[in-house]
């Protein structure tokens, strides 16, 4: 649709406004009153009682009409035809032109105004420099912290509410979101705590004891990219990450079976207190979680 | 006349996206299916008839009284009136294809042929009952927490079900009954992991109950749920249906007469 056509149409309709059938006044009479009338409607809606749906439309209605009636208003009624207004040129006169140019050779060339110039260079360079030592406001180094998380020798698990997990919690085929106790919003310590059958877990050398009665207990952060291991397909006794599909074989030290995750899950070594308890051995033995710059 | 044609898109965008915030989801409501035995007991007579219809239908792979089938069907001895109740109520058994993932679908008994297999499958051994859920007992609030907490992982947040690994999904759950709902948890189907009575307490199960019952029609501020898949399907509409009217909204304001 170019110029010509909207130039032709102009013609057809030297009135400049009005369309095929009705004219513009009528048209943006209309628009007002159903603005008006969805206004009124709308305050009505709320009060009695309000309807969210209702009053969207409503209120779209409303404003809509209004802004329909001013277009129309601008592009029908406001003017008669397109005017034109001349810019003019954007560039100086060339004799202003000369005389900026003269004068700025005039302060550069002089030998001592030059070697100023250099130093703007070199406060420019420092600036620079002085932004590199920002980079310790990233605060202290994170030490050991990655290394080791809240589980301490003898630190009960804790379901989310709080609660002690006993022996009897969960039934073969059970599992749930374990913390330490008194550090039950140490995030980077929270376990997926499964039971299966007595005898069925193939233990890794030297975890022979680490999962007493059918329970055990792995880091719940992926050590792909750290998401919760939350999803337990309980029928093939595995553990998945819903970020990636990573799946996690619980019975084989959580060894990564399929998905982008390779290392397995970090086990907590768990034991029976005297009183039924499940409790941590020690904390895991090694860090959990994704990779990292300085993990081994 | 293009122009013309131009304004009238943009009217029936314009409406569209209207009649799609206004309209709320109408497709959500689903004819509960038969819920199985009620709580009338079941006698021996009942035992008797399930022993029956097991003998026809439920043999070829659950074996001679439950006893199993290798490579076919688990064995069903202690499994409980709540586990037989569950997979026959919701139509997931009989199977139509062995060691396929078992689907809802249309219920294959009526319910006091459901009520005679689960009294002879709860005589094979002991095994949990069906549950009495009240949902009003539930707490809608702690509800959510548990559901966020134990449920949502595999069946969503909005309880629209999900993928989970080797071809298998967690269901939606909008059309399980309350029941239903508390003997999966209690039973824990498939892939499930069980929640037993010293995981969530029968409070705690009323509570999930309610909330999932809730999710089947929820508080949709927005008018229309789509879905209830969340962010992406609801970005897509805004960005699709939204931006393209405003786009032509402004072609046609800009547009000399």
């Amino acid at each position: 649709m170019g110029a010509s056509t909207a130039a032709k149409r102009g013609a057809e309709r030297p009135d400049g406004g009005a369309a095929e059938g009705m004219p513009a006044e009528r048209r943006i009479a209309i628009l007002l009153l159903a603005a008006t009338a969805a206004a009124l409607g709308l305050a009505g809606v709320y009060i009695a009682g309000g309807q969210p749906q209702a009053e969207g439309a409503l209120l779209g209605i409303s404003l809509g009409g209004i802004g329909m009636a001013l277009i129309l208003w601008a592009r029908g009624l406001s003017t008669e035809g397109t005017v034109m207004g001349d810019r003019g040129t954007l560039a100086g006169e060339d004799e202003d032109v000369e005389a900026v140019e003269e004068a700025v050779e005039e302060i550069t060339d002089e030998p001592g105004r030059r070697s100023v110039l250099k130093l703007f260079w070199v406060a420019g360079g420092a600036l620079v420099l002085s932004a590199v030592f920002p980079i310790r406001s990233l605060g202290p180094a994170p030490g050991r912290a990655l290394l080791t998380t809240a589980w301490r020798p003898g630190a009960r698990l804790v379901d989310e509410e709080g609660r002690p997990v006993r022996v009897e919690t969960l039934e073969v085929g059970g599992f749930l979101t374990a913390f330490p106790q008194d550090a039950e919003h140490a995030a980077d310590s929270q376990v997926v705590v499964v039971r299966v059958a007595d005898g069925e877990i193939r233990p890794r050398p030297g975890r022979e004891n680490w999962s007493p009665q059918g329970y055990i207990a792995y880091s719940k952060i992926c050590p792909h990219v750290g998401c919760p291991v939350g999803l337990y397909q309980q029928d093939t006794r595995e553990l998945l990450c819903p970020c990636h599909q990573s799946t996690f074989d619980v019975l084989d030290g959580a060894r990564p079976s399929f998905g982008p995750a390779t290392r397995s899950l970090p086990q907590l070594p768990l034991s029976v207190d005297r009183e039924g308890f499940l409790t941590a051995q020690a904390d895991f033995d090694e860090p959990v979680g994704p990779g990292f710059w300085n993990r081994d | 006349m293009r122009r013309r044609v131009l304004v009238l898109l943009a009217l029936a965008g314009g409406s569209l996206a209207v009649a799609l915030l206004t309209v709320g989801p109408s497709g959500a409501q689903v004819r509960p299916p038969p819920t199985a035995t009620g709580n009338q007991p079941a006698g021996p007579a009942d035992v008797e008839g399930g022993r029956q219809l097991y003998a026809i239908a439920c043999t070829t792979c659950h074996g001679a009284e439950g006893a199993g089938v290798e490579d076919r069907g688990p064995s069903l001895v202690g499994v409980g009136a709540a586990s037989a109740d569950f997979y026959l109520s919701t139509g997931r058994m009989p199977l139509d294809r062995p060691r396929s993932q078992a689907e809802r679908k249309r219920v294959a008994y009526t319910p006091v042929q459901i009520r005679q297999l689960v009294a002879f499958v709860a005589s094979l051994g002991p095994g949990p009952a069906i549950p009495r859920v009240d949902a009003r007992q539930g707490n809608l609030p702690e509800g959510n927490r548990l559901y966020a907490n134990n449920c949502a992982p595999c069946h969503s947040s909005a309880g629209a079900g999900g993928a989970l690994g080797h071809a298998v999904y967690a269901p939606p759950l909008n059309r399980a009954t309350p029941v239903q709902v508390a003997e999966a948890m209690r039973v824990g189907p498939g892939a499930m992991p069980i929640f037993g009575p010293e995981t969530l307490d029968d409070e705690q199960v009323a509570s999930i109950v309610r909330y999932v019952d809730y999710l089947r029609h929820p508080d949709d501020r927005g008018g229309l749920g789509l879905g209830h898949l969340g962010a992406i399907p609801e970005g897509f509409v805004a960005w699709v249906v939204g931006l393209g009217v405003m786009l032509m909204a402004v072609r046609w304001i800009g547009t000399k007469d």
